[in-house]
């Protein structure tokens, strides 16, 4: 299926005078397709939630167009947009019990009342609310809260569900029990969602597609993936990405056929290439530049024994993974190793950072230069 | 959605209009009414036009009322210095003992402290007359009737509660960790209630003690019966207006006005801190 | 030589249990932390320390002094707050340099000390400012300035990385041992984060419902969780858990799952024929060949990456849902149908009805609670 199911163009939006004041959103496109998962991730501010309340119809567009199923929905009321909706406050109706709450929007459809039931009984199993259908909101936990608000927006049939913050308050030990559980829902039913976060571990976990938001523009639209592995500016590269990458200023000079990148300060540290170890295109690419921005995944970071030195500063075991920081170049690179490492604080070990897994950023604008030795074309 | 259309915002203006006018028109008449003599207030229909005159102002000032009928020896500017006195005293007599009670209460809870702030709260409760009658035979028998002292004391039934209930909620509103941050950087409890407590709380306690000051600005039956001539307030001084020969609306109006005057001046002035102080709660964190 | 010890320190506010019997101790330069949902008790018991609570009984020594006559200024402890409780009157650099007056320092004692430890956590530019100008990250900052500049030989910090963003909290997280190593101070950690306590302790106790659960290296508790709930606690996503009865068969012990027979390794106790759980971390599932040996056939509900894992979601023929974790990267299965197996020897085995753990020396982690 490759059908449009919403689709924004060229949409500002303005809170005050327009082209007076900052724009909340300017000149945002995208197209979200039928039955994907996207997410629109940013800091506070980005222009997210902005946008999502656009396409639901709290705030009026003030310039372009908004389409959901090919017809434009501009000036309809939030209540013809065909729409679901989980609030950030979770905005539950007080005096229902969390059963009517979940089954509200259904009560207007010709669903009959054993199969109102029925399906408020599946989904409230999904969730792990059956024991508390019959309480109020006022007497659940936040995070329960939270979770009928989920249900009460996705037990719906609408075009598009829209799903504000909708995890930021589950118990820890439920998240990615219902992570699995609501994805795999959403998927199975064919439904399309639209999910606003802070959060990159939920886009990630939930998302076909991340659109990454900062001061209202679009910095990135593409799976989570394309973004982590080839990041269109250092904006995207650090955002995404827990532990963020390693981000090095560097000068590079060319000695025959080697080209040297020299790290910090203080404590250099220089990193020496063939043309052929980074790849044929990149050469010509570095020639005309004296300094440039590098970057690494912590876990593209490795051990080599004929590598360059560094201090191991920390050693974290978190039970799985490894984090180890390190001092290198004046600064601390961050490294994730999936096994438990014996390091100890102040031991020198020799790390080895793979041509293939770097990434070239320009220094001036912080556009992406090159990913694991391919151009950006 | 957000574009406010003109009928609303014409319609705002008019009910903003509306209001002001409702509240303000009382205070509005008296002035006008303190620049006019006794007969033009009392022509029907009354007027907004009017010769304006100082000389009820000017009668207030030297303290010689000329009536129709006669002249009246009045004291006004005495009382208005009474009044000042009064007040003054008995709201620093009140902050001096209510806020430190208010600390104790806001951070020590002990078996009846909540008792005993009720209590304290509890005089207000009481009809001042009821406690006047017993009082006046009291005073006169130790001697403090128709003293300045004795009044501030007699005054402290109507600020301190005040400022103990109000300074009170604005001290349980500074977290607790704050102060814990600051005795653990060393400083002893007293050290701490000064440098951290007593600033955070002030825009309260500024509020506070203007509101002491207001109701005992205002207050009219303990001085009317614990004090003479000489130690009275003008809000028993005014009485004398009431005279055999006819009410001097003229001269009344021109006292409420100067009677006002510092209250309103005051609360102008402090009209930033109390708003500041309504709103401590920005100010934690 | 511990330098901190809490010896059987209960809390109670009228009828409200807050802390019982409460017993640690913590070796000179050492990092303890306080771990356990809220409401555990941590942060009153980090107050009792302090000495701005007192406890209901229960004594608390620091280097060898009974702490009950000394009053919180005189302890020489240095705190930060969850929510930072910086003085909102006074500038980053009075904030800081609260606890050098308090000694009544000379000014350019203070002034020396207050800009080297402002440096060393990068608010040198900010020390004019109000806190209410301050971003979070500068706040917490300015914060842990103040507890560190007066270099008290016991630190107490209350969750300190909680109200800042999860980027800042990773940053925090590596930086912070290097400050406190360099100090040499004692350090009691409270924090809610299983990442942080097991990356920032040299001990950790699990505190809940105002007891000590668990008392040991990170390694005890991940490795050894006392109990189910400590288990659940420690690991994301959350361990897996199956109800099984284990039967003795020929070639030893084995469990029935999904139909499977799996063979369950030797434990001391005799555990044959009774109610016990089975508890599986994601990262020790992985996916297998049909023809495998003991392969559990599953089905894959759906795969959400997680910091540079990838966890899948699977159900057995059974109806049991199960997690699976694997390193972002390596080869598995997003959906349909597939197999997965146990790497049976680093799973754990609990008691159902007591939820304690079976077949461990759980004499070592428990000593928290016997002490």
């Amino acid at each position: 299926m490759s059908d449009i199911k919403m689709s924004i163009e060229s949409v500002d939006k303005f809170y005050g005078p327009i082209n007076d004041s900052v724009a909340a959103v300017s000149n945002l496109s995208m197209q979200v397709q039928t039955g994907e998962i996207v997410a629109l991730l940013g800091s506070s501010g980005c222009g997210k939630t902005s946008t999502l309340r656009m396409i639901a119809g709290f705030e009026e567009i003030t310039r372009g167009n908004i389409s959901i199923g090919g017809q434009l929905i501009n000036r309809l009321p939030p209540v013809k947009r065909g729409v679901a909706m989980a609030f950030e406050g979770y905005a539950l109706y007080p005096p229902l019990s969390v059963r009517d709450n979940i089954a509200f929007a259904l009560k207007s459809t010709k669903l009959s009342q054993s199969e109102i039931t029925s399906k408020v009984n599946a989904i409230a199993d999904m969730l792990e609310i059956s024991d508390i259908l019959d309480s109020h909101p006022s007497s659940i936990s936040g995070g329960q809260q939270q979770r009928v608000s989920l249900g009460r927006a996705l037990i719906r049939d609408a075009e598009l569900h829209l799903l504000d913050e909708p995890m930021g308050q589950l118990e820890p030990q439920l998240r990615a029990l219902l992570r699995g559980r609501i994805k795999h829902y959403i998927k199975s039913n064919g439904l399309t969602a639209i999910l606003v976060t802070h959060d990159q571990a939920e886009a990630n976990a939930l998302a076909d597609r991340i659109a990454v938001m900062e001061e209202g523009e679009l910095q990135q639209f593409d799976t989570p993936d394309t973004i982590k592995e080839r990041p269109a500016n250092l904006f995207t590269g650090t955002f995404i990405g827990e532990p963020p990458m390693n981000v090095f200023d560097a000068s590079v000079h060319r000695d025959g056929d080697v080209f040297v990148f020299t790290l910090g300060q203080k404590n250099s540290v220089n990193l020496t290439y063939t043309q052929d170890q980074l790849g044929p295109s990149i050469g010509s690419m570095l020639e005309s530049r004296e300094n440039i921005t590098l970057g690494v995944r912590p876990y593209a970071v490795t051990r080599r024994a004929e590598g360059v030195p560094a201090t191991v500063m920390v050693n974290q075991w978190l039970g799985d993974q490894s984090h180890i920081a390190a001092d290198f170049a004046d600064k601390s690179l961050v490294m994730v190793e999936h096994d438990r490492s014996p390091e100890r604080s102040g031991e020198d070990i020799s790390i080895h950072l793979d041509p293939m897994s770097l990434h070239f950023f320009d220094s001036e604008t912080g556009d992406a230069l090159s990913h694991g030795g391919v151009l950006v074309s | 959605m957000q574009h406010v259309s003109l009928i609303e915002r014409l319609l705002r203006g008019v009910a903003l209009i509306l209001v002001v006018v409702f509240f303000m028109f009382p205070i509005v008449w008296i002035v006008l009414m303190s620049f006019q003599t006794n007969e033009t207030i009392l022509r029907v229909p009354p007027s907004f036009i009017f010769e304006p005159t100082i000389s009820n102002y000017k009668a207030l000032i030297t303290g010689k009322l000329e009536t129709s009928a006669a002249s009246l020896e009045i004291n006004f500017l005495r009382n208005l210095g009474n009044s000042v006195l009064l007040s003054v005293g008995s709201v620093a007599l009140a902050l001096l003992l209510g806020v430190p009670a208010a600390y104790a209460f806001a951070r020590h809870k002990f078996k009846g402290s909540e008792d005993i702030a009720f209590t304290l709260l509890s005089f207000r409760f009481a009809p001042p007359l009821l406690v006047l009658l017993p009082l006046s035979l009291y005073f006169q028998k130790i001697g403090l009737a128709d003293t300045y002292i004795g009044l501030i004391w007699v005054y402290q039934l109507i600020c301190l509660p005040l400022i103990l209930w109000i300074v009170r909620g604005y001290f349980e509103d500074i977290s607790p960790d704050i102060e814990n941050a600051y005795r653990i950087a060393g400083h002893s409890w007293f050290s701490t209630f000064r440098k951290i407590a007593l600033p955070l709380a002030g825009p309260g306690i500024a509020a506070a003690g203007l509101l002491a000051f207001i109701f005992a600005w205002n207050n009219f039956i303990f001085a009317l019966v614990l004090a003479s001539a000489d130690k009275q307030p003008v809000t028993v001084g005014a009485l004398a207006f009431v005279t055999a020969s006819g009410i001097q609306y003229g001269q009344i109006a021109a006292a409420i006005v100067l009677s006002i005057a510092p209250t309103l001046a005051l609360a102008l002035y402090a009209q930033r801190y109390l708003v500041e102080g309504l709103s401590l709660g920005a100010v934690k964190g | 030589m511990s330098y901190l010890e809490v010896n059987r320190v209960s809390k109670h506010y009228k009828k409200n249990q807050v802390l019982q019997d409460v017993s640690l101790d913590v070796e000179s330069g050492r990092t303890l932390v306080l771990f356990g949902p809220s409401g555990a008790g941590k942060t009153v018991l980090l107050r009792i320390i302090a000495g701005v609570v007192e406890p209901s009984d229960g004594t608390v020594f620091i280097d060898g002094e009974d702490m009950a006559p000394v009053e919180a200024e005189h302890r020489g402890v240095g705190m930060a707050f969850q929510n930072f409780a910086l003085f909102p009157h006074m500038t980053a650099y009075d904030n800081i340099a609260s606890p050098l007056t308090a000694e009544k320092l000379p000014a350019s004692t203070i002034e020396e000390r207050v800009q080297s430890v402002a440096k060393l956590l990068k608010i040198d530019h900010v020390l004019a400012q109000l806190p209410r100008a301050l971003s979070n990250g500068q706040k917490q900052r300015t914060a842990l300035s103040r507890a560190l500049v007066g270099e008290p030989p016991l630190l107490l910090l209350d969750d300190p990385l909680r109200n800042v963003d999860a980027k800042l909290r990773f940053e925090m997280r590596l930086e912070l041992p290097r400050l406190l190593s360099g100090r040499g101070a004692t350090v009691v950690y409270v924090t809610q984060d299983y990442k942080e306590a097991m990356a920032m302790g040299d001990k950790i106790a699990v505190l809940n419902e105002g007891r000590i659960q668990q008392y040991g290296t990170p390694e005890d508790v991940y490795l050894r969780p006392a109990t189910i709930e400590i288990a659940r606690l420690f690991g994301d996503p959350v361990i897996n858990l199956f109800d099984v009865t284990p039967n003795q068969g020929a070639d030893g012990l084995f469990a029935s799952l999904s139909g499977v027979d799996i063979p369950l390794p030797d434990l001391s106790e005799q555990i044959a024929g009774s109610e016990c759980v089975l508890a599986v971390r994601p990262e020790n599932l992985e996916f297998v060949d049909a023809k495998a040996d003991n392969a559990i056939p599953v089905i894959v509900e759906a795969e959400t990456p997680l910091n540079e894992k990838v966890i899948t979601l699977a159900m057995t023929t059974g109806g049991r849902e199960i997690l699976l974790s694997r390193p972002a990267g390596a080869p598995g299965i997003a959906s349909g149908n597939a197999h997965v197996a146990i790497k049976i020897d680093s799973t754990l085995m609990f008691d159902k009805a007591t939820s304690k753990l079976l077949g461990s020396n759980s004499n070592e982690s428990n000593r928290g609670e016997a002490a």
